[in-house]
């Protein structure tokens, strides 16, 4: 439907397209994301000849679009920007009427046009035909807008960072509409944008690009999947560490700087570790290293004395800390969520909870001081 | 006052007859050309901003030295008044038309050629539309300014308001002087108010910042 083939551009000495080459498939979904100047808006325009390259070929339709006239391909090509553009002295009619009045559509053919679209998105035409674009919010505006590009049936429909001015929520919506449009009137849309939340959402292909070359051309799963470059995955960043944006899971609160002691030391050489570091308990761990349980001084001092005497080959014997570990303090994995974990914490007896690995290793603890960070985080938002 | 009308009422009359008449023709050829030239240029802003300071020279000759001009190549006739009024009077909306067009917001020039209009399309359905209000304030500037001016008609004797004017000066009678300035007051308002009338009508929609 549309090839780009080593289409080159550049302003003054400022390369903007390097040697572009890819393909959009009729009826595809296509999304064009970077950050900004990378040249996906300088490409969408290319396409109905807003801008010329200064060399390779353009194909819409296996037609090399050099030798079309530019306004006659503009006509067949549907066109919304972000600044919205609905011509202020038209009413919404005659907004969408634009196109087909310029193709010299029969009256009637073009009123009845306009009834349709204006169902489509239920903005009823008795209520809207006859408002001016400025008696309208930017939502409905925009709607006109996608209208206005639809309006002569285009194969093919261009959008460039259309919903960028619009609240989260009115965008959230118009982006519904837009691809239940496509999958209903199944036109090929090519989309710029900068936002990789939108793009994941709407394409079928999503079309990656920075300093004017393209970096990774996948579906959005395969994307997420495989981001080919730290550039893609850093903003897929949202999308990779789960649906919330702050951090929600006990990796993100725990305590790493924690003391651990093997099972086979003796109470005397655990209560001298306690001493020297200050704190009043240990993570016991068994010699794979995995998690066994936890030991407190207080046990130690009220029952120290009555532990079995370990004998070990090599002599000396000595008193073993093992009657003492205890496994009543409570434990979560890693990724288990932290206001959960926060729950568990406060109902427990315990004064902290140890995190683990999947491999049952001991990663770190949570204690009311993470739990009070984590409040003070999300309340001064640092 | 009764006194005035007995003496003067039929010349009266006459001046401000052709006083309106010298306005509304000059005014009318003014707009004509300057809305064409307005276009013109504003399609090479480039050149134009060189030409545009060249063309307000025009601005600063002072009226008498120009009718006086004109006055060698038409004589004492309706065609001196009414070019020397013209020259003046499009100025101001020759700028107010350029500046307008070039003045509509980049989004609706793009969407134009978006949807596939041609350049003449574009001007005649978005940008000479969007410029309208300021063509508007051009046209009702020269017309107030051309009211005023066409008293120099008086001058090379041909009518207008200017008379009582200037023989008021000459005599020191400031009867005279109201019975012209008075009139010519009063018409450069009803005039205004005409032209807002006309603008309101072709500008009938609703524009940003009223909205909003």
């Amino acid at each position: 439907m549309i090839r780009f083939e080593h289409v080159n551009k550049s302003y003054r000495n400022v390369t903007i397209l390097n040697d572009l080459s890819f393909e959009i498939n009729p009826g595809e979904f296509t999304v064009l994301v970077g950050p900004s100047g990378c040249g996906k808006t300088t490409t969408l325009k290319m396409i109905n000849r807003l801008i010329e390259p200064d060399s390779g070929d353009i194909y819409v339709n296996d037609r090399n679009i050099r030798d079309t006239d530019r306004i006659e391909l503009r006509r067949s090509i549907g066109y919304v920007i972000q600044q919205i553009g609905l011509f202020p002295n038209m009413t919404v009619a005659q907004n969408i009427a634009v196109v087909p009045k310029l193709l010299k559509y029969p009256k009637a053919a073009i009123d009845e046009t306009v009834h349709t679209l204006l169902d489509m998105v239920n903005m009823p035409y008795d209520a809207f035909a006859s408002k001016y674009p400025h008696q309208l919010s930017g939502g409905q505006q925009q709607r006109i807008g996608v209208l206005r590009a639809l309006a002569a049936s285009p194969p093919i429909i261009l959008m460039d960072e259309p919903f960028g001015a619009l609240d989260p929520m009115t965008r959230a919506s118009l982006q519904d509409e837009v691809k239940n449009l496509q999958q209903q009137l199944n036109k090929t849309f090519v989309f710029v944008t900068h936002d990789m939340d939108e793009a994941l959402d709407l394409a079928d292909k999503i079309i990656f690009m920075d300093k004017g070359g393209i970096v990774q051309i996948d579906s959005p799963e395969d994307m997420l999947e495989n981001p080919a470059t730290n550039l893609i995955r850093s903003f897929m960043k949202k999308r990779l560490a789960g649906p919330d944006q702050p951090p929600s899971l006990v990796r993100d609160f725990m305590r790493t700087d924690i003391h651990k002691v093997s099972r086979n030391r003796g109470v005397r050489e655990c209560i001298e570790l306690m001493a020297h570091v200050d704190i009043d308990s240990l993570i016991v761990t068994n010699l794979d290293k995995t998690y066994a349980g936890t030991i407190s001084i207080k046990d130690l001092k009220a029952d120290g004395k009555t532990g079995v005497i370990n004998t070990p080959e090599d002599g000396r014997p000595y008193r073993s800390s093992e009657p003492f570990i205890k496994t009543e303090t409570p434990n979560v994995r890693l990724n288990y969520d932290a206001k959960a974990c926060f729950d568990v914490l406060l109902e427990s007896d315990s004064r902290y909870i140890v995190v683990l690995t999947p491999e049952d290793r001991v990663a770190g603890i949570v204690t009311n001081t993470s739990v009070a960070k984590a409040l003070a985080d999300a309340f001064w938002n640092n | 006052m009764r006194n005035f009308f007995d003496l003067y009422g039929d010349k009266f009359v006459e001046c401000i007859l052709t006083h309106l008449y010298y306005v509304v023709v000059s005014v009318g050829i003014a707009f004509v050309v300057a809305l064409a030239l307005g276009i013109a240029l504003s399609r090479a802003p480039r050149l134009s901003r060189y030409l545009l300071p060249i063309i307000s020279v025009s601005q600063t000759i002072p009226g008498i030295v120009f009718v006086g001009i004109l006055l060698l190549y038409f004589g004492m006739t309706d065609t001196t008044v009414i070019t020397a009024l013209t020259v003046y009077a499009v100025f101001p909306i020759l700028k107010n038309t350029y500046v307008g067009i070039l003045e509509v917001e980049p989004q609706y020039k793009e969407a134009a050629r978006g949807c596939g209009m041609s350049g003449l399309q574009t001007l005649r359905l978005v940008e000479v539309p969007l410029a309208a209000p300021a063509i508007f304030a051009g046209l009702k500037m020269s017309c107030v300014y051309t009211v005023s001016w066409a008293v120099l008609a008086a001058l090379i004797g041909r009518g207008s308001l200017g008379e009582f004017i200037y023989i008021g000066v000459a005599t020191n009678d400031n009867r005279l002087i109201f019975a012209g300035a008075v009139p010519s007051a009063i018409m450069a308002v009803t005039l205004g108010y005409l032209i807002d009338l006309a603008r309101k009508r072709v500008v009938h929609w609703p524009r940003g910042r009223e909205a909003k």
